[in-house]
């Protein structure tokens, strides 16, 4: 039995090929995804191991937020003083200081030195051995106004030994000699970081941490091991210090890239099951035209004697065997994929190191699994129907589908859909996630089952140009999409989920545009925006006093953001300068006095007060990760504002809990009776000297956000171009096998005198009907779920739901040009038919 | 003019040879013939006897090793496959003995689909007039599959003739058909010729089917090996059995 599915697998290969190409795609993108982070994991693990390898033992000073900290939670300063202590322990062999901050290059056009998501880190030179740094050239800095290079950036930007540059810090902007460009370790950066390193004093200043360290490396003499050095430097430190291994430092390090990374693989695995799903529906409708066209086949097999249970296992074997191909495959194609899904993110501002491609074995297995699965689940409903075959079909003809009634299966699509909407619906209001993927999902399969109804009209109605288009070849190509309602349905479908999905995410990035629109117009009262391109926490705390003192300017306040937690859960507090605040942004205190941002206290969004159960003049206790456990009085509320969040403070007061603050933004309004253009070069005379920032005024500003929403939208949209490919191979398919089926009907055709071009016009227009129907249903669906998305996150200040028309109309024309591409191959075929032979066809 | 006294289809020294070297078959070895206008002639013979691939070679639908094809004044060696096509479509008509009809158009549909193809509006008149004559006026909105074999045929008949094409080729027209069904359209054939002028070749090897025919031709191992005019289904048996058929 096996043998026998082996060798008819084998007979019609390009059928397997294009059953298979569903679930490889899948199977691909699900190892890809794998291998993608494993492989980002291992350079990060690689690097972390890497920066320790030197030393032994770190001291520092606690988190606020205890062991389980972030990699980017910032913590508080060490005295320098304690170096010479930890130097005098027995078993010491070496020690030294390290401190680090923001430093950014400025090139020599003047340009800030830009990366796509990694730091622009400064930090000072330590001893040989107990660094990871490595000298390619020059020397170490020595004294002040020297800086080595790491060097990517020093290739990249032309910086060489003896150049003069300009490096921008938290406070003013410096000058620099080059002395000395360094790798990390063998690579010549630190996974896409710049590196700007100083020597101990300098660097303690431009950081402004004079006297202080981040933390201090210790390397143990031969003979000492880690933990009893760790023990012994313990007993010389002062509370509030922890003495840690530093591999432990790595660990930490690595555990908080890998649950960061989990993130990535969990939203790109996402996609991926999106994509097995899609290949799914393909498989179920692949296997129905295969045993409806082996009907009699395998009637004759149950005439000569073959039991139920033995038709079925030949189409699950078939099955079986197209899934372990498709897998095999899927996993080779993974690694392109890999390095596919990292160019792609990267164009989307994500870039992440990754170096040679891990491949792990469970990666392998994982991939297996899912894609053998999906086909063989596939299968099961065909493969039943193929039992139920009747040995009396062997005598009688016709090979098109029949199956149950149309009824039943509408009323299980009704059921299904209902009940795919309730749980979608549900999870979207109880913010369960993987509750709105399942809704969804049993969204489209009711939406499936649902189809065949819709299949006739909806051809009919989409296929009406045709012949006027096309004449009998347009009419032949409508009646051919009409004929099977339930192969053109569940053909279409697969496409529904891909372009249903699309749409969501363009109802929702329309409606978020058209909301980001109105927030800036109800909640931002400034004229100019100063941000860096990605309002990253990176400019300079000189720069709000600059403006601030144009005479062109009224008002100026930069806002900072940071974390803090409540009982462990994460919050953000913003800060502001309380005398410009309610100039720059359309900010209302709503009780208390607005004098409490000075005094020190804390206003809170009346909403959040009411929700959290807070109250005016009551304290909220608040730990942050430098500062520790505090409190703060609440001086009053403020009425709701999109670009402040919930928990306001002074600058002042938010500098006494996080040591290095940058402005994230800073918002500028013009004074009354200035031109605009004359307050605008009133600020860029000032931001000029600040080359990582930008200024837009209000409409900028807008545009700006909308660009991000589309970038997302992209991101997004080419991630499901996967599933939308898949689609297509799907509709390849369903042609190919449709075409076969008709071998004696195009013979006919050609006969009576239809010329090769009217034959594959004829299989375009039934391509074209396939595509635009899944096109029409998926966009149905997806503006349905659009709606609801957008109403579960209505307080998320998306006000209301806007229907991007004209982009829903150009995905459906671009369907309908998908449907003549998937048509190419298989119209080809058909016209390529031998007459003759076609005509003999059995 | 020489068109009136021109052949409907005319073929010179045709041979058509399937394979090469030791494994060459020569389906037709030397084969001359000419159907006169509004003449229905009969093709018979044992099966291999070639029947069917002469047919199809003056159709159109195969091509020749060597010799020449003419289906009025064209002559088929120098068409391409678009001008075959098209020749097919405007010049002649088909009757097969099984799947005439496109399964998703109406009778109707099916009766003017060549000229449905070519773009071309047909001729009311006289397509009206055929329905007619193979009685279908009231199944004409009927699809095949709500049409007896019978009716089926007699589109396939009236779809034929509808273009009013040089000349008609039927493969074996009844070899799917109960005797009275066959009969009608053997009836319909022969007065296609006698009162529409139509040609019309029809390859059979059944003798009372051959017994409608004008002229029988029959074949063997790929040569004309006899031909017989007014024929009655006896005295074709009669050859046949002469055949060895």
């Amino acid at each position: 039995m096996v043998n026998a599915v082996l060798k008819g697998l084998l007979a019609h290969k390009l059928r397997l090929f294009l059953t298979a190409i569903a679930v490889v795609l899948g199977v691909a993108f699900v190892a890809g995804t794998f291998v993608l982070t494993d492989t980002i994991n291992r350079t990060f693990n690689t690097l972390f191991t890497e920066i320790s390898a030197g030393t032994d033992v770190t001291v520092r000073a606690e988190s606020g937020f205890g062991t389980d900290a972030n990699l980017d939670v910032s913590r508080a300063t060490i005295p320098a003083s304690l170096l010479a202590a930890v130097r005098a322990v027995p078993g010491v062999e070496a020690a030294d200081g390290t401190v680090s901050g923001y430093a950014q290059f400025i090139d020599e056009q003047g340009k800030a030195v830009a990366t796509t998501g990694a730091p622009t880190l400064g930090f000072n030179w330590t001893q040989p051995g107990l660094s990871p740094l490595t000298l390619r050239s020059g020397r170490e800095p020595q004294r002040n106004g020297e800086v080595v290079v790491d060097a990517v950036t020093a290739r990249e930007h032309d910086f060489a030994l003896g150049d003069r540059i300009r490096i921008l810090f938290r406070g003013p902007t410096e000058e620099f000699t080059v002395v000395g460009i360094t790798g990390f370790g063998e690579a010549d950066n630190l996974a896409g970081a710049t590196l700007a390193i100083f020597e101990e004093a300098t660097a303690q200043r431009v950081f402004g941490k004079m006297g202080r360290f981040d933390s201090i490396e210790a390397k143990a003499e031969e003979g000492v091991s880690t933990v009893e050095l760790r023990d012994r430097i313990v007993t010389v430190v002062p509370p509030g210090v922890e003495v840690i291994t530093s591999k432990q430092v790595a660990d930490e390090s690595a555990k908080a890239v890998s649950q960061a990374l989990g993130f990535l693989n969990t939203a790109l695995l996402v996609f991926g099951g999106i994509a097995l799903f899609v290949g799914g529906f393909i498989i179920l409708n692949t296997f129905s035209i295969l045993v409806a066209q082996r009907t009699r086949e395998l009637a004759l097999l149950r005439a000569l004697g073959a039991s139920r249970r033995q038709v079925m296992a030949t189409v699950i074997a078939e099955a079986f065997a197209v899934g372990v191909f498709a897998s095999v495959v899927g996993i080779g194609l993974g690694i392109l994929v890999a390095i596919g899904l990292q160019s792609l993110l990267s164009s989307f501002g994500l870039d992440l190191p990754a170096s040679g491609a891990v491949l792990k074995p469970r990666t392998f297995i994982a991939s297996v699994i899912v894609g053998v699965g999906v086909t063989v689940l596939s299968s099961i409903a065909p493969a039943r129907r193929a039992s139920r075959i009747a040995p009396m079909a062997a005598l009688r003809g016709g090979a098109e589908e029949h199956g149950g009634s149309l009824r039943r299966r509408s009323l299980a699509g009704a059921v299904v859909t209902a009940a795919g909407g309730g749980v979608l619906l549900f999870g979207l209001f109880s913010g369960a996630i993987s509750l709105v993927g399942l809704g969804a999902a049993l969204v489209f399969v009711g939406v499936a089952l649902l189809s065949p109804l819709a299949a006739v009209p909806m051809a009919r109605a989409i296929g009406a140009p045709f012949p006027r288009i096309a004449g009998m070849s347009g009419k032949l190509g409508r009646q051919n999409a009409m004929r099977n309602p339930r192969r053109t349905a569940a053909t279409s479908a697969a496409l529904t989920v891909g372009l249903g999905l699309v749409a969501t995410v363009s109802v929702l990035a329309a409606s978020i545009k058209s909301s980001a629109a109105e927030i800036v117009d109800q909640y931002l009262a400034a004229d100019f925006i100063v941000s860096t391109p990605n309002f990253l926490p990176s400019i300079s705390i000189d720069l709000a006093p600059r403006l601030a003192a144009q005479p062109e300017l009224a008002a100026v306040s930069g806002l900072q953001t940071g974390q803090w937690r409540s009982n462990g859960q994460g919050r953000s507090i913003y800060g502001a300068d309380p005398a410009t605040v309610s100039q720059v942004l359309k900010f209302d205190v709503t009780a208390g006095d607005a004098g409490a941002l000075s005094r020190g206290e804390i206003l809170v969004d009346e909403n959040e007060l009411r929700n959290k159960d807070l109250e005016i003049g009551g304290m909220l206790p608040m730990t942050f990760a430098q500062r520790g456990d505090t409190q703060l009085r609440i001086g009053g509320t403020f009425a709701k504002n999109q670009l402040l969040g919930n928990y306001l403070v002074s600058t002042a007061t938010f500098d006494s809990f996080f040591a290095d603050r940058l402005d994230f933004v800073v918002l500028a309004k013009a004074r009354e009776g200035v031109p605009p253009a004359a307050a605008r070069a009133a600020v860029e005379r000032v931001t000029d000297d600040f080359p990582n920032v930008e200024v837009r005024d209000q409409a900028e500003f807008k545009q700006q956000q909308e660009d991000q929403v589309n970038q997302i939208l992209g991101l997004i949209t080419a991630l499901l171009l996967l599933s939308i490919i898949i689609a297509l191979f799907g509709i390849v398919n369903t042609l190919a096998l449709s075409i076969f089926e008709r071998t004696r009907e195009l013979g006919l055709l050609r006969a009576v005198g239809m010329s090769r071009g009217q034959v594959r016009s004829m299989i375009r227009g039934e391509s074209v009907i396939i595509a635009v129907m899944g096109a029409l249903l998926g966009l149905a669906v997806g503006v349905l779920f659009g709606y609801a998305v957008v109403n579960a996150l209505a307080d998320e200040g998306i006000g209301e739901v806007v229907i991007p028309g004209g982009q829903l109309l150009t995905y459906v024309v671009l369907a309908g040009i998908a449907g003549v591409i998937a048509a190419v191959f298989p119209a080809r075929r058909a016209a390529r038919l031998d007459v003759l032979a076609a005509i003999a066809h059995e | 003019m020489i068109a009136t006294t021109e052949p409907a289809a005319r073929a010179v020294d045709v041979t058509k040879v399937y394979g090469q070297g030791d494994a060459a078959v020569r389906a037709l070895d030397g084969i001359s013939v000419e159907f006169a206008p509004g003449q229905f002639s009969a093709i018979m013979g044992p099966s291999g006897s070639g029947k069917s691939t002469l047919m199809h070679c003056m159709a159109g639908l195969d091509t020749i090793t060597s010799g020449q094809v003419h289906v009025g004044a064209v002559e088929l060696s120098t068409l391409n496959d678009k001008e075959l096509t098209r020749l097919r479509r405007d010049q002649v008509g088909f009757i097969f003995q099984s799947y005439n009809l496109v399964p998703t158009l109406t009778a109707a549909e099916n009766i003017t689909l060549p000229m449905d193809i070519a773009g071309r509006s047909p001729d009311r008149e006289w397509v009206d007039r055929l329905i007619d004559t193979v009685g279908l006026r009231s199944r004409l909105t009927h699809r095949p599959t709500e049409l007896s074999g019978g009716q089926q045929q007699r589109v396939a008949a009236a779809r034929a003739l509808a273009s009013r094409p040089s000349i008609v080729f039927a493969d074996e027209p009844t070899g799917n058909l109960d005797s009275r069904s066959g009969a009608e359209i053997l009836e319909f054939l022969r007065m296609s010729a006698r009162d529409f002028d139509q040609t019309v070749v029809m390859v059979t090897h059944d003798p009372v089917a051959a017994s409608y025919a004008e002229r029988v031709v029959f074949l063997a191992d790929g040569r004309i090996v006899d031909e017989l005019a007014a024929p009655t289904a006896e005295r074709v048996l009669d050859r046949m059995k002469g055949l060895g058929g």
